[in-house]
């Protein structure tokens, strides 16, 4: 039997399909709520904005009198009769401590993720998780504190060990001892102020990786490593280096622990084990009282204006970085 | 067919340990003695003693809650990886206690595979990798990875649909594709017996029929325990079947077991014949 599909339309003449336009009706408390969190959506990022021109305008006139030569000079530089400043010396040392702290700190906070949300018994892991969240509270001048009298009589010991034994790397090289005070120590101790936050959300996203995955990969003899490997740190990776950057900025920009810890000396150094450097943050702070001397109030806010810009920078590239994924992505077993 | 592997035949009289080497594609015969389960310190199994014969298919059924999953679980150590969980009881693979003192969990689950309820393959893996997941977790190397995994994928009845694009991701699969899938890659690392937890009550019809027939394709390889609530897929596919059943605020246990036809033709417990016949409750 065959069947007759009248598969001709029904009417050749009907006028081709368009769209409709769907009117979108919100009720007033709908509306009074999208207008709140549009509001706040945009105020965050007017303030933004106006904290960016703010530092720009301000520092401007610093800008006009030192030129490039801002970027190029580290501290007072005697130009003619006037004091020019430049932030060379005070741009890498914030690099340095951050680049010490994050190489120290992300991985610690990353093990501890992992020891949270893989390994640690059932029975201590919450008071663990609440343990580390109370550390991301601690302020940090008592991290300072701490780092000061604590931390830094403890580490010089191993600076002195470094610059015996791996000299031959340049960072580790020592010209002038003493080595306390150094950017090496500011870093450790910045490293370890951030362990906490990064730790933090990494746990989180690592307890989020799919229980179904895991089984799978437990299922099929793999070991717990293995597990990890295959499925929580791929799910991870986005979350992971968001938690990272997060970290680098908070490095950045830590200022009171650094400020306690760093000699504060206007030059570029690469040796991070001895004596001396400064951060932009740290500079601004010791120099904000008595601004109006060789450090006029615009060089200071110009300072703050290109710490602005770096973070900005770091936390654009980390955007950048981020993408979703998920498990098994790039593993080679 | 012999291949060599990091793995080991025991014979009944032998126990020890799964090492040096072994014919695979041989299905094993697993023997549970007085098995409990607790979940947080509550008892949902109780004394379960079940045998899942060689190259046959044994169906768990019951209502939902009388400890099926969490018996199939225990066959192959995933019921330690839930926090909470205890056991008691000694679970034999071919003679030897897969629980015994020496017995390494993911040696054990090399050995009893598991397709779960859901479809878990990895999903950033191609279709190619996935089937090999497992062999990578043993750091075992097959002869011919292309083989393997055309071996495997046509185990699982999935070949044909996908032999063009095996460099395609695991997730970009339809659901029952998926499941195939994880068949598959439960099937390439050979193991002796393949648990299945539900593994059709998330698939459509179809999707359903082409498992079951692929389960009955894969007996005479490997053993197979099905969990399942479809009472016609227990009598299409199963040679043997366990009754489970919990009572109100009791543990689960066995109430029947024996042969299909025996459990769905003559049941001698009146439970049993309640709940095969659909007057449950």
């Amino acid at each position: 039997m065959a069947i007759d599909l009248d598969l001709a339309p029904r009417r050749p003449q009907a006028p081709a399909p368009t769209p409709i336009t769907v009117t979108r009706d919100y009720s007033t408390p709908d509306k009074v709520f999208r207008w709140g969190v549009q509001a706040s959506g945009l105020g965050v990022f007017l303030l933004l904005v106006a904290i960016g021109s703010f530092l720009a305008w301000s520092g401007w006139p610093a800008f006009k009198v030192a030129g490039w030569g801002f970027f190029t000079h580290s501290g007072p530089v005697l130009v003619g009769s006037h004091a020019n400043f430049g932030v060379l010396a005070s741009l890498t040392g914030t690099v340095e401590v951050a680049f010490v702290a994050m190489v120290f700190g992300a991985p610690v906070a990353i093990c501890t993720a992992l020891f949270l949300s893989e390994y640690a018994p059932l029975r201590s892991r919450r008071s663990l998780i609440a343990m580390i969240d109370l550390a991301a509270a601690i302020p940090s001048i008592i991290f300072g504190l701490w780092a000061f009298f604590e931390l830094q009589p403890n580490v010089v010991g191993l600076s002195t060990w470094m610059s015996r034994h791996l000299a031959f790397i340049p960072f580790f090289k020592v010209t002038s001892p003493p080595l306390n005070a150094s950017i090496f120590i500011a870093g450790l101790v910045v490293g370890i102020m951030i362990v906490p936050i990064v730790a933090s959300i990494c746990r989180e996203v690592f307890s989020l990786a799919p229980a179904g995955e895991r089984e799978a990969a437990l299922a099929l003899g793999a070991s717990r490593w293995q597990m990890i490997r295959t499925v929580v740190l791929p799910f991870g990776r986005g979350g992971m280096i968001g938690a990272v950057m997060l970290g680098l900025g908070r490095a950045l920009e830590e200022t009171i622990a650094v400020t306690i810890i760093l000699a504060g000396s206007y030059k570029v150094t690469g040796q991070i084990l001895q004596h001396g450097g400064s951060t932009i943050s740290q500079l601004i702070a010791i120099n904000f009282n008595q601004s109006g001397g060789a450090l006029g109030v615009h060089d200071l806010l110009l300072c703050g204006f290109v710490l602005f810009l770096l973070t900005l920078v770091i936390n654009l590239a980390a955007s950048a970085i981020v993408n979703r994924s998920r498990s098994g992505a790039g593993v080679d077993l | 067919m012999t291949t060599t592997l990091p793995t080991a035949p025991t014979g009944p009289g032998h126990p020890q340990p799964f090492t040096g080497t072994r014919t695979l594609g041989e299905p094993g015969q697993i023997d549970a003695e007085g098995v409990c389960a607790w979940f947080g310190g509550r008892l949902v199994l109780e004394t379960v003693n079940l045998t899942m014969e060689q190259s046959k298919v044994t169906a768990l059924i019951g209502p939902s809650g009388c400890g099926k999953s969490t018996f199939l679980r225990i066959l192959n150590r995933m019921h330690e990886v839930v926090p909470g969980a205890q056991l008691a009881g000694s679970v034999k693979l071919d003679g030897v206690d897969i629980y015994g003192p020496g017995q390494r969990a993911m040696e054990t689950r090399r050995h009893i595979g598991m397709v779960f309820q859901k479809p878990n393959p990895f999903p950033a893996m191609t279709i190619a990798e996935n089937v090999l997941a497992g062999l990578k977790f043993s750091r075992s190397t097959p002869g011919d990875k292309d083989d393997l995994v055309q071996e495997a994928l046509t185990k699982a009845g999935l070949w044909n649909e996908v032999k063009d694009r095996l460099g395609e991701l695991g997730g970009a699969l339809s659901g029952g594709q998926q499941q195939r899938l994880c068949i598959a890659r439960s099937l390439a690392v050979r193991p002796r017996v393949l648990l299945m937890d539900e593994p059709c009550s998330a698939l459509d019809p179809t999707s359903t029929l082409r498992i079951e027939q692929t389960i009955k394709e894969i007996a005479d390889e490997v053993t197979v325990v099905i969990v399942t609530h479809n009472m016609q897929q227990a009598q299409r596919v199963s040679d043997y079947c366990a009754f489970f059943l919990a009572a109100e605020n009791q543990p689960g246990r066995v109430i029947e077991a024996g042969r299909t036809e025996m459990i769905f033709g003559e049941p001698t417990d009146q439970r049993t014949f309640d709940y095969v016949n659909g007057q449950f409750g």
